[in-house]
């Protein structure tokens, strides 16, 4: 009786907490009278938008926007999600707006509407300090390192051929400079500003050539949508420029000094120091880690035990369907799936969802069908004779199944549970692509203020493990409780 | 008086190998039959078409009027009126004896749990084993398996009561016990049928013996009859080598 009214408990909750994910953006936006948007910006480009060592999201574009929002009157949720898949998604309608950084480009425009030119920017080359790079001749043969989807990218291909260079790609600012300055890549490709500022807080790169191809950067909306939003811009974007306030938003990041936004150098070079200066972030991280690990696997194995009973059912039009789910779902790369479901079925159905919806979906579909597959394994490998005896005494499959041969099935899965509970846990990094902000993401997000790679990373993998010692502690304890030993 | 089993031309086949190849049978009520013959002779899958464990190929089943091979018959409702005994005992083993055999009639909602445990108790009284009701199964010898799996079948107050080969995974001293159970429930007159290769059991008990080889009924008869007057060379070559070791 007891652990029956548990796990209604535990559906009940899981039942609330889907009904909210799926209905908060809609929710947020009739609360108010002035006009809501869902803006998208990149999580990592300083100065343009950081997080600040209170965890608050800072910058040109930050700041610009939120002035322009405050003249024109209407409000805005932020979602902080890499570039390429901010870009992606303001096309397939997940957001209504990109403000991060986003060169205008012929190709753009195709897509894109935007507001008016914000920013000047050119592209420049940047190589490690100590680098013998003379020009962009000497690049012949060697491998750069360029940033998916940018401008800068576009423009180091544009010149590609001239100079003979290799290419690889990173979606984070931060490691890909790291990956210069430690000599795996020669050179960068990057926006003039955001070069500058990251070699005033102390990334090891120098500048080599002078700014080419010169453009701006601007406000972004699907082309043909939103255009009220881009009347709003324009015209909050030139009343800010007449009154000075944009002059003095870019004053504040361009030749802002490393300590204002991240914490100053006594506090970064102790991993102690960075502990406490995080707590707030790490813990949110940590809390969305767990929250979508726990979700996570309670919905995988809601979905892995169903399928993975039809697996087994004795009809072939159910075990065909199973074994393709299976197929699929098992096949598909973790990351791949996060992208097709939060991208690729808005663009098909229209409807948005949050990434945290998405992110659930995918990990019950991915994390379901490893767990469907041993499911129906541990099922198959109850001896025949149980499910006849069963039977032959009147009872009809289903209770034969639910009674008899899954009470020792599920035994025989408890160690295959515990290990999916660890890899899903792990699985969630993954999520951080579609822009959660989970422990991985927080990770990157204080790295690309503080530039402390190493031991943030060392803390991050500490937590991870902390987490994975607990939950397995956890589930060791649930099983003796719950299991049938 | 209509017989509680009547088959008629059954046929069974895995493929192209057919193992029943038209099988006639009445068993009457409160009749004892037993089934004998070489191994393969099909009379182990006979027993377990009588319960629709095998579907058949073709032919007729009737069993207290129910048809087992119209789709339409509700299989779990004919069932509860068939206990079925397994060689190899079947027991759930994550169930304690006396859970296994009230699992059924509770279940099914035929007693409540109190009078289940009632019933539990007095048909493990009735095999030898009260003093096992928590234990779990693994803790039991095969013989005493068996008599808790016979206790099981009888917990759903069966009219007929099939055994398959009961006594062949069994340790030689295992055996009587078992046997003495199976002696018991004829004589209060429940309806048998039985395979399996204890001749003495059959000699003693049966109403009726039934020789089965290569998928055919090949004589029946009194024991009498067929042990020591048997009309078909296979049954006098099987039966030469079973009673002359």
């Amino acid at each position: 009786m007891f652990k029956k009214a548990w796990i209604k408990y535990v559906m009940l909750t899981l039942a609330v907490i889907l009904g909210t994910l799926a209905t908060t953006t809609t929710g947020a936006a009739a609360a108010t009278k002035e006009p809501h948007y869902v803006i998208t910006t990149d999580t990592t480009y300083p100065p343009f938008e950081l997080q600040d060592k209170n965890g608050q999201y800072v910058g040109i574009d930050i700041d610009i926007l939120k002035a322009i929002a405050k003249r024109e009157h209407f409000t805005y949720k932020l979602v902080p999600i890499s570039f390429n898949s901010g870009a992606q998604a303001v096309l397939s309608g997940q957001f209504d707006a990109i403000m991060a950084g986003m060169a205008i480009t012929p190709a753009r425009k195709l897509v894109y509407d935007f507001g008016t030119p914000y920013y000047k920017t050119g592209v420049i080359a940047a190589i490690a300090k100590n680098s013998k790079i003379k020009s962009l001749n000497d690049l012949r043969g060697k491998t750069v390192a360029l940033k998916t989807g940018t401008g800068a990218a576009a423009y180091a291909l544009s010149i590609q051929k001239q100079y003979g260079f290799k290419v690889t790609y990173f979606n984070d600012s931060n490691t890909m400079y790291n990956d210069v300055a430690l000599g795996n890549t020669v050179a960068t490709f990057e926006d003039e500003p955001v070069m500058k500022y990251a070699i005033q807080n102390g990334v090891k790169l120098k500048i080599l050539t002078k700014p080419a191809n010169s453009g701006y950067y601007g406000f972004g909306v699907k082309k043909g949508h939103n255009q009220e939003l881009i009347a709003k811009f324009n015209a909050g974007f030139a009343a800010i420029k007449k009154d000075g306030t944009y002059d003095k938003i870019v004053a504040k990041y361009i030749g802002a000094k490393e300590s204002t936004f991240a914490g100053s150098a006594a506090v970064n070079n102790s991993i102690w120091g960075l502990l406490k200066q995080n707590k707030n972030q790490f813990l949110a991280g940590i809390g969305q880690t767990l929250m979508l690990t726990i979700l996570g696997i309670i919905l995988a194995t809601i979905f892995g035990v169903i399928i993975g009973i039809l697996a087994i059912v004795p009809n072939k039009f159910s075990h065909g369907f199973a074994s393709t789910i299976i197929y699929i779902f098992r096949g598909l790369p973790l990351l791949v799936l996060a992208f097709f479901i939060y991208i690729g079925i808005p663009s098909l159905t229209g409807h948005k969802f949050s990434a945290l919806l998405a992110g659930l979906i995918t990990l019950m579909l991915n994390e379901g069908a490893y767990i469907a597959a041993f499911v129906a394994g541990g099922l198959k490998s109850v001896d025949n004779g149980q499910m006849e005896a069963a039977r032959s005494l009147g009872l009809s499959y289903w209770k034969a199944m639910r009674k008899v041969v899954m009470p020792q099935g599920i035994k025989l899965m408890v160690p295959s549970f515990v290990n999916q509970f660890i890899i899903t846990l792990k699985d969630t990094s993954i999520l951080s692509a579609i822009g959660i902000i989970e422990l991985t993401q927080t990770g990157t997000v204080i790295i690309s203020r503080n530039s402390q790679g190493f031991r943030v990373w060392f803390l991050v993998a500490m937590m991870y493990l902390i987490m994975i010692t607990l939950l397995t502690f956890l589930a060791k304890w649930a099983d003796k409780k719950f299991g049938n030993n | 008086m209509t017989a509680k089993v009547t088959v008629k031309d059954l046929h069974k086949a895995y493929g192209d190998n057919e193992v029943l190849k038209g099988i006639n049978l009445e068993v009457q009520e409160n009749e004892v039959v037993v089934m004998i013959g070489p191994s393969g002779s099909g009379k182990s899958t006979f027993l377990r078409t009588l319960n629709n464990l095998e579907a058949v190929t073709s032919g007729e089943i009737l069993i207290n009027g129910y048809n087992l091979v119209d789709k339409k018959t509700d299989i779990n409702k004919v069932r509860e009126n068939i206990g079925m005994v397994f060689q190899h005992f079947n027991l759930f083993p994550h169930l304690s004896v006396l859970e296994n055999v009230i699992l059924a009639p509770v279940e099914l909602g035929k007693l409540s749990k109190e009078d289940a445990k009632t019933l539990g108790m007095q048909l493990l009284t009735q095999v030898g084993l009260a003093d096992k009701a928590d234990a779990k199964p693994t803790q039991l010898s095969g013989g005493q398996k068996q008599r808790v799996a016979i206790a099981r079948a009888l917990a759903m107050k069966p009219s007929i009561m099939l055994f398959d080969e009961p006594t062949s995974a069994l340790d030689p001293e295992m055996v009587g016990d078992v046997l003495q159970v199976m002696r018991d429930l004829a004589e209060e007159g429940m309806t048998m049928i039985v395979v399996t290769h204890e001749m003495g059991f059959a000699k003693q008990v049966a109403d009726r013996v039934v020789f089965f080889a290569d998928g055919y009924i090949r004589e029946q008869g009194t024991p009498e009859e067929v042990f020591n007057n048997p009309q078909d060379p296979r049954a006098q070559d099987f039966l030469n080598k079973v009673l002359n070791v």
